[in-house]
Protein backbone atom coordinates (compact mmCIF):
# COMPACT_ATOMS: atom_id res chain seq x y z
CA UNK A 1 0.00 0.00 0.00
CA UNK A 2 2.71 2.69 0.82
CA UNK A 3 4.75 2.45 -1.74
CA UNK A 4 7.92 4.75 -3.31
CA UNK A 5 5.14 6.71 -4.95
CA UNK A 6 3.06 8.06 -2.35
CA UNK A 7 6.10 8.59 -0.50
CA UNK A 8 7.59 10.75 -3.02
CA UNK A 9 5.05 12.33 -3.58
CA UNK A 10 5.03 13.18 -0.32
CA UNK A 11 8.68 14.75 -0.24
CA UNK A 12 7.71 16.87 -3.07
CA UNK A 13 4.61 18.43 -1.26
CA UNK A 14 6.82 19.17 1.43
CA UNK A 15 9.19 20.62 -0.62
CA UNK A 16 6.79 23.12 -1.81
CA UNK A 17 5.91 23.70 1.64
CA UNK A 18 9.16 24.84 2.26
CA UNK A 19 8.94 27.43 -0.62
CA UNK A 20 5.46 28.53 0.30
CA UNK A 21 7.48 29.00 3.95
CA UNK A 22 10.04 30.81 2.24
CA UNK A 23 7.50 33.37 0.92
CA UNK A 24 6.59 34.10 3.85
CA UNK A 25 10.84 34.69 5.05
CA UNK A 26 10.64 36.96 2.33
CA UNK A 27 7.44 39.24 2.94
CA UNK A 28 7.91 39.19 6.85
CA UNK A 29 7.06 42.47 8.24
CA UNK A 30 9.07 42.48 11.49
CA UNK A 31 12.26 39.82 11.64
CA UNK A 32 10.49 37.86 14.04
CA UNK A 33 8.19 36.45 11.17
CA UNK A 34 11.19 35.38 9.35
CA UNK A 35 12.28 33.58 12.46
CA UNK A 36 8.99 32.01 12.55
CA UNK A 37 9.40 31.24 8.91
CA UNK A 38 12.64 30.05 9.11
CA UNK A 39 11.82 27.86 12.13
CA UNK A 40 8.91 26.15 10.18
CA UNK A 41 11.44 25.51 7.04
CA UNK A 42 13.86 23.85 9.90
CA UNK A 43 11.39 21.51 11.23
CA UNK A 44 10.19 19.92 7.96
CA UNK A 45 13.55 19.79 6.47
CA UNK A 46 13.84 16.82 9.27
CA UNK A 47 10.62 15.21 7.86
CA UNK A 48 12.44 15.60 3.91
CA UNK A 49 15.23 13.93 5.01
CA UNK A 50 13.80 10.67 6.95
CA UNK A 51 11.41 10.91 3.51
CA UNK A 52 14.87 10.55 1.40
CA UNK A 53 15.86 7.82 4.06
CA UNK A 54 13.08 5.82 3.22
CA UNK A 55 13.30 6.36 -0.26
CA UNK A 56 17.19 5.48 -0.43
CA UNK A 57 16.45 2.46 1.78
CA UNK A 58 19.06 3.49 3.75
CA UNK A 59 16.65 4.96 6.99
CA UNK A 60 19.18 4.68 9.72
CA UNK A 61 22.11 6.99 8.13
CA UNK A 62 19.50 9.73 7.18
CA UNK A 63 17.65 9.47 10.67
CA UNK A 64 21.26 10.40 12.23
CA UNK A 65 21.26 13.46 9.64
CA UNK A 66 17.44 14.06 10.79
CA UNK A 67 17.85 14.25 14.47
CA UNK A 68 21.15 16.59 14.46
CA UNK A 69 19.67 18.42 11.96
CA UNK A 70 16.78 19.32 14.15
CA UNK A 71 18.73 20.36 17.14
CA UNK A 72 21.16 22.50 15.24
CA UNK A 73 17.85 24.32 13.91
CA UNK A 74 16.57 24.52 16.87
CA UNK A 75 19.53 25.92 18.83
CA UNK A 76 20.23 28.33 15.96
CA UNK A 77 16.57 29.60 16.16
CA UNK A 78 16.71 30.04 20.13
CA UNK A 79 19.57 32.32 19.91
CA UNK A 80 19.05 33.96 17.04
CA UNK A 81 15.92 35.17 18.73
CA UNK A 82 17.51 36.39 22.02
CA UNK A 83 19.91 38.49 19.96
CA UNK A 84 17.08 40.11 18.32
CA UNK A 85 15.16 40.23 21.67
CA UNK A 86 15.68 44.58 21.91
CA UNK A 87 17.37 45.09 18.28
CA UNK A 88 13.68 44.03 16.32
CA UNK A 89 12.95 46.44 13.48
CA UNK A 90 9.83 46.68 15.00
CA UNK A 91 7.03 49.77 14.69
CA UNK A 92 5.46 50.24 18.18
CA UNK B 1 -0.75 -2.74 9.84
CA UNK B 2 0.30 -0.13 7.14
CA UNK B 3 -3.75 1.18 7.33
CA UNK B 4 -2.68 2.59 10.78
CA UNK B 5 1.02 3.93 9.14
CA UNK B 6 -1.19 5.46 6.50
CA UNK B 7 -4.00 7.15 8.60
CA UNK B 8 -1.07 8.96 10.64
CA UNK B 9 0.37 9.82 7.41
CA UNK B 10 -2.03 11.32 5.90
CA UNK B 11 -3.24 13.49 9.31
CA UNK B 12 -0.08 14.17 9.81
CA UNK B 13 0.33 15.86 6.28
CA UNK B 14 -2.96 17.41 6.71
CA UNK B 15 -1.72 19.04 9.80
CA UNK B 16 1.69 20.05 8.07
CA UNK B 17 -0.37 21.54 4.93
CA UNK B 18 -2.68 23.29 7.66
CA UNK B 19 -0.14 24.78 9.11
CA UNK B 20 1.47 25.82 6.33
CA UNK B 21 -1.30 27.68 5.46
CA UNK B 22 -1.99 29.09 8.85
CA UNK B 23 1.60 30.38 9.12
CA UNK B 24 1.01 32.25 5.69
CA UNK B 25 -2.57 33.41 5.98
CA UNK B 26 -3.05 35.05 9.53
CA UNK B 27 -2.85 38.69 10.36
CA UNK B 28 -0.40 39.16 13.19
CA UNK B 29 2.98 38.02 13.95
CA UNK B 30 1.32 35.93 17.14
CA UNK B 31 -1.28 34.28 15.28
CA UNK B 32 1.39 33.25 12.90
CA UNK B 33 3.60 31.97 15.70
CA UNK B 34 0.53 30.32 17.07
CA UNK B 35 0.10 28.18 13.64
CA UNK B 36 3.62 27.16 13.07
CA UNK B 37 3.87 26.21 16.80
CA UNK B 38 1.10 23.90 17.60
CA UNK B 39 0.05 22.54 13.80
CA UNK B 40 3.30 22.20 12.74
CA UNK B 41 4.19 20.20 15.91
CA UNK B 42 1.57 17.78 15.63
CA UNK B 43 1.75 17.36 11.79
CA UNK B 44 5.34 16.37 12.20
CA UNK B 45 4.87 14.51 15.11
CA UNK B 46 1.71 12.43 13.71
CA UNK B 47 3.47 12.29 10.37
CA UNK B 48 6.97 10.55 11.43
CA UNK B 49 4.82 8.17 13.75
CA UNK B 50 3.39 7.09 10.54
CA UNK B 51 6.73 6.24 9.33
CA UNK B 52 7.70 4.90 12.39
CA UNK B 53 4.66 2.34 12.26
CA UNK B 54 5.69 1.63 8.49
CA UNK B 55 9.12 0.84 9.46
CA UNK B 56 8.18 -2.04 12.22
CA UNK B 57 9.25 -2.58 15.65
CA UNK B 58 13.59 -1.92 15.45
CA UNK B 59 15.88 0.56 16.20
CA UNK B 60 15.52 2.90 13.99
CA UNK B 61 11.85 3.36 14.50
CA UNK B 62 13.04 3.85 18.06
CA UNK B 63 15.29 7.16 16.92
CA UNK B 64 12.29 8.03 14.83
CA UNK B 65 10.31 8.09 18.09
CA UNK B 66 13.09 9.99 19.81
CA UNK B 67 12.69 13.06 16.79
CA UNK B 68 8.97 12.91 17.67
CA UNK B 69 10.23 13.35 21.12
CA UNK B 70 12.50 15.94 20.13
CA UNK B 71 9.95 18.05 17.82
CA UNK B 72 7.01 18.05 20.68
CA UNK B 73 9.74 19.19 22.92
CA UNK B 74 11.60 21.84 20.97
CA UNK B 75 8.86 23.33 18.84
CA UNK B 76 7.25 25.55 22.07
CA UNK B 77 10.01 26.61 23.38
CA UNK B 78 11.02 27.39 20.10
CA UNK B 79 7.60 29.38 19.69
CA UNK B 80 8.07 30.68 23.40
CA UNK B 81 11.53 32.39 22.83
CA UNK B 82 10.28 34.10 19.73
CA UNK B 83 7.23 35.30 20.96
CA UNK B 84 8.67 36.86 24.30
CA UNK B 85 11.53 38.47 21.90
CA UNK B 86 8.87 40.06 20.17
CA UNK B 87 6.74 40.93 23.19
CA UNK B 88 10.29 42.40 24.62
CA UNK B 89 10.76 44.75 21.13
CA UNK B 90 7.68 46.24 21.56
CA UNK B 91 5.40 44.28 19.07
CA UNK B 92 2.01 44.98 20.10
CA UNK B 93 -0.57 42.00 19.00
CA UNK B 94 -3.46 42.32 16.36
CA UNK B 95 -6.67 43.36 17.69
CA UNK B 96 -10.09 42.56 16.10
CA UNK B 97 -10.71 46.54 15.72
CA UNK B 98 -7.35 46.73 13.13
CA UNK B 99 -5.88 49.83 14.48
Amino acid sequence: MITDKLLLTFLIALIVIIFLMLFRVLKGPTVFDRLNGLGVIGTDTIVVLILLGFLEKRVNMYVDIAISYGILGFISLVVIAKYFEGKGDVKP
Amino acid sequence: MTIVALVLLFSGFFFIVVAALGVIRFPDFYTRLHAAGKGDTLGIALFVLGLAVYNGFNFVSLKLLLIVLFVFLANPIGGHVLSRAAFRSGLKPWTKKGE
